[in-house]
């Protein structure tokens, strides 16, 4: 198993079904593999027609859609598929990214878009994000990976029973990477969710900020948790698997 | 719709309206001159006529002196046979009276009355006829007043004015048309110098936008218009130039990646490497993908920009609360570098949160790039009358003085030694212009300086009164 199937594998026992509808082959392949790899279950289609079918009849937890779309495009697919009382989030793909799209894309019920190009592990932490809206999970005061401790209530961070001081900052970014412990967390979406910065910004700031937090919680111990995927951005979790 | 007709056809219809009642008008007017002319002339002839016979009448004939009378008259006229006499009495017996015409005998009653004398005329068997016509009261008591008309053909005036309304008529529909064809002929003429920019105009092709019109040879009417089309030549000419820049800024910014890729794809694919190589090699595959897709993303914005940039939404902001969020982000980065971050004074000013947070975080990471180790990054917010100013400056290197408007070119980067592309401090060079396209699409502007080794941006912004907010909800 290569590096970064490892760091994404752990969606697999969820068994999640997601549709993919682009025309464009290679895109759609690619992005087929990809979110098999990291363990959902992948329809593809290729045109707009056959992308409402499988939509209205294969039972998926969600749809990513491209938006120009030879036979139907985009907008007439979610239109149908929210007239016809499928409510499962829809991920737009667009290659424009008109302000007018955005607001047609999300008047129309769309749940997220991206603008190609995109990078793949942004289109995953989207895909996690919006199947993970769906289900109903108990809002935990206390947040563990191994034997990093995180208390959202009391603001307190502690590793093997030390008390570990961390900026407002340093916490919310911890905050973030256990909360979703095993997903690769691209820099930009770091920036955007930590210090709302929703805009390619500078990523040395991100790598700056990785690295002072690795400084506080990993170096003094023995394991690391936070490990950089080249080219995708930074994933915690326990080395060998949880 | 129908288009409207050719100035040339307008203008030569003009020309012959306008001469054709000129010149009608000028006919009625000498008709009417010659006309009363002639009525003075007759007027003056008969008056002196009535005069004698008024003295003669002062004294009035017995009836039976009536035929004496007569003669008298006869004899005093003979040298004018033209001359006709006509005498009644106020009740319509006649004393005098030609043989050969008719008088009007109630006209005459109706004209005759007061003392002054009455021109009038009249037909009689194919004649025309002018008289005067004055009622005389004889000197003795007893007698009635008598009622006297002196009266002359005046045919040969008539045939006058007939012969003058028949030349008229001839010569103003020639008038006409010949003004018509002059006026047809300097219109051509007139607007030859529009043809001429017409020729031009099409001479201008997309390769040629360098052709101008010709202001110098066009009348004073047309240099304005040549100005202005010239003027929009300019512009689409510097915004034709922008766009071939900005294709070839694009393709010549991406030809390096591009190549990088390719050749260490296909080196990698010459023989079996290891995992480890691959997943090296896809992963700086990957970096150097990222860059490029961000730089498109950034070009694109630009490429908009270029076309104005719209706001999607605005909103008050509070400006010292939106820096001191700015450097928090960059409060790590400038840490690991030696930098002190500082920020004083504080505005409101109105625009989109999102566009603004992204032009002064290219502007903070400017600034904290190209700070000195040990140095310091400020930023001071000021107010001023309708303005609020924000700088960014930071201590170091000073930018050169021609390099001041540069810097907020396209992929302009502060040292050229360094390969394009591969800028180590990963900056693409598009950061300041798209800085400074938001803050114009703002309203404001930025500007650059340099001076005592500090290097500083200034932009300035439309300012919001800080009472105007105050019941705005945050």
């Amino acid at each position: 198993m290569t590096q970064w199937q490892n760091a994404l594998g752990t969606e697999r026992e969820n068994g999640m079904k997601v549709l993919i509808v682009e025309d464009e082959r290679k895109t759609g392949t690619y992005l087929q593999q990809g979110l098999t790899e990291a363990g959902y279950t992948v329809d593809l289609a290729t045109d707009g027609v056959e992308g409402l079918h499988q939509a209205l009849t294969g039972h998926h937890d969600l749809v990513v859609l491209d938006v120009m779309l030879p036979n139907m495009d985009g907008w007439q697919i979610l239109e149908t598929l929210r007239r016809g009382g499928r409510d499962m989030p829809v991920l737009f793909l667009t290659a424009r990214d008109q302000v007018e799209d955005r607001v047609r894309g999300l008047e129309l019920g769309a749940d997220d878009y991206l603008v190609k190009p995109f990078a793949f592990s942004e289109l995953l932490a989207r895909v996690c994000t919006l199947l993970r809206r769906g289900r109903v999970e108990p809002e935990p005061t206390t947040l563990r990976v191994a034997d990093l401790e995180l208390d959202l209530l009391g603001h307190r961070a502690t590793r093997a029973g030390q008390r570990i001081d961390l900026t407002a900052k340093e916490f919310a970014l911890l905050e973030l990477f256990m909360r979703r412990r095993s997903e690769v967390l691209p820099r930009s979406l770091i920036a955007s969710q930590v210090w709302d910065m929703n805009f390619d910004s500078d990523t040395n700031v991100v790598e700056v900020a990785v690295r002072r937090l690795r400084r506080k919680i990993d170096e003094p111990f023995d394991t690391r948790l936070i490990r950089t995927i080249r080219g995708m951005g930074y994933v915690m979790e326990v080395e060998g698997g949880a | 719709m129908r288009p409207p007709a050719s100035l040339t056809t307008r203008l030569t219809l003009l020309f012959v309206l306008v001469s054709s009642s000129v010149l009608l008008g000028l006919a009625w007017v000498l008709h009417t001159a010659v006309e009363r002319h002639f009525v003075e002339m007759d007027r003056d002839i008969l008056q002196s006529k009535v005069n004698v016979l008024e003295r003669l009448l002062k004294r009035p004939p017995a009836a039976e002196e009536l035929t004496a009378l007569q003669s008298a008259v006869v004899d005093m006229f003979r040298s004018d046979p033209e001359l006709k006499v006509f005498v009644e009495t106020a009740d319509g017996n006649p004393i005098l009276s030609p043989g050969d015409i008719a008088f009007p005998g109630e006209k005459l009653r109706n004209l005759a009355n007061g003392s002054t004398p009455r021109v009038f005329s009249w037909w009689d068997n194919g004649s025309r006829y002018r008289g005067l016509v004055k009622a005389v009261q004889p000197a003795l008591p007893d007698f009635k007043p008598m009622i006297v008309v002196a009266a002359i053909n005046i045919d040969h005036h008539e045939r006058f004015m007939e012969r003058y309304s028949r030349t008229l008529s001839a010569f103003i529909p020639v008038a006409a048309i010949l003004s018509g064809f002059l006026g047809w002929r300097a219109t051509r003429r007139g607007l030859a110098p529009l043809r001429l920019i017409e020729e031009r105009a099409a001479s201008v092709t997309a390769s040629q936008l360098n052709h101008r019109l010709p202001e110098d040879a066009a009348p004073r009417e047309l240099t304005g218009l040549a100005y202005e089309l010239n003027c929009m030549l300019d512009r689409l000419e510097e915004a034709f130039r922008r766009l071939s820049n900005f294709s070839s800024d694009l393709a010549h910014e991406m030809r390096t990646p591009v190549s990088n890729l390719l050749t260490q794809t296909q080196v990698a694919l010459s023989q079996p490497r290891s995992q480890r190589e691959y997943q090296e090699i896809l992963a700086s595959s990957s970096e150097e993908l990222d860059r490029l897709s961000r730089m498109i993303g950034d070009m694109l914005f630009l490429a908009k920009a270029d076309n104005g940039l719209s706001l999607p939404s605005v909103q008050d902001i509070r400006m010292h609360e939106e820096m001191s969020e700015l450097l928090e982000f960059y409060d790590a980065l400038a840490e690991e570098e030696g930098v002190r971050l500082i920020t004083s004074g504080r505005a409101m000013v109105r625009g989109n949160r999102l566009m603004l947070r992204r032009a002064f975080s290219n502007l903070l990471s400017n600034a904290v790039r190209h700070a000195d180790e040990g140095g310091r990054v400020g930023v001071s917010i000021a107010e001023h009358d309708s303005t609020v100013s924000v700088s960014v400056e930071n201590t170091g290197e000073p930018i050169l003085p021609e390099e001041l408007t540069r810097v907020f070119e396209r992929f302009y980067r502060a040292d050229d030694a360094r390969p394009r592309y591969q800028d180590s401090t990963g900056g693409l060079g598009l950061g300041l212009a798209i800085t400074r396209a938001i803050v114009r699409a703002h309203g404001g502007d930025v500007t650059a300086s340099s001076a005592q080794g500090v290097a500083r941006f200034i932009v300035t912004l439309p300012r919001v009164p800080e009472e105007r907010v105050a019941g705005v909800p945050v």
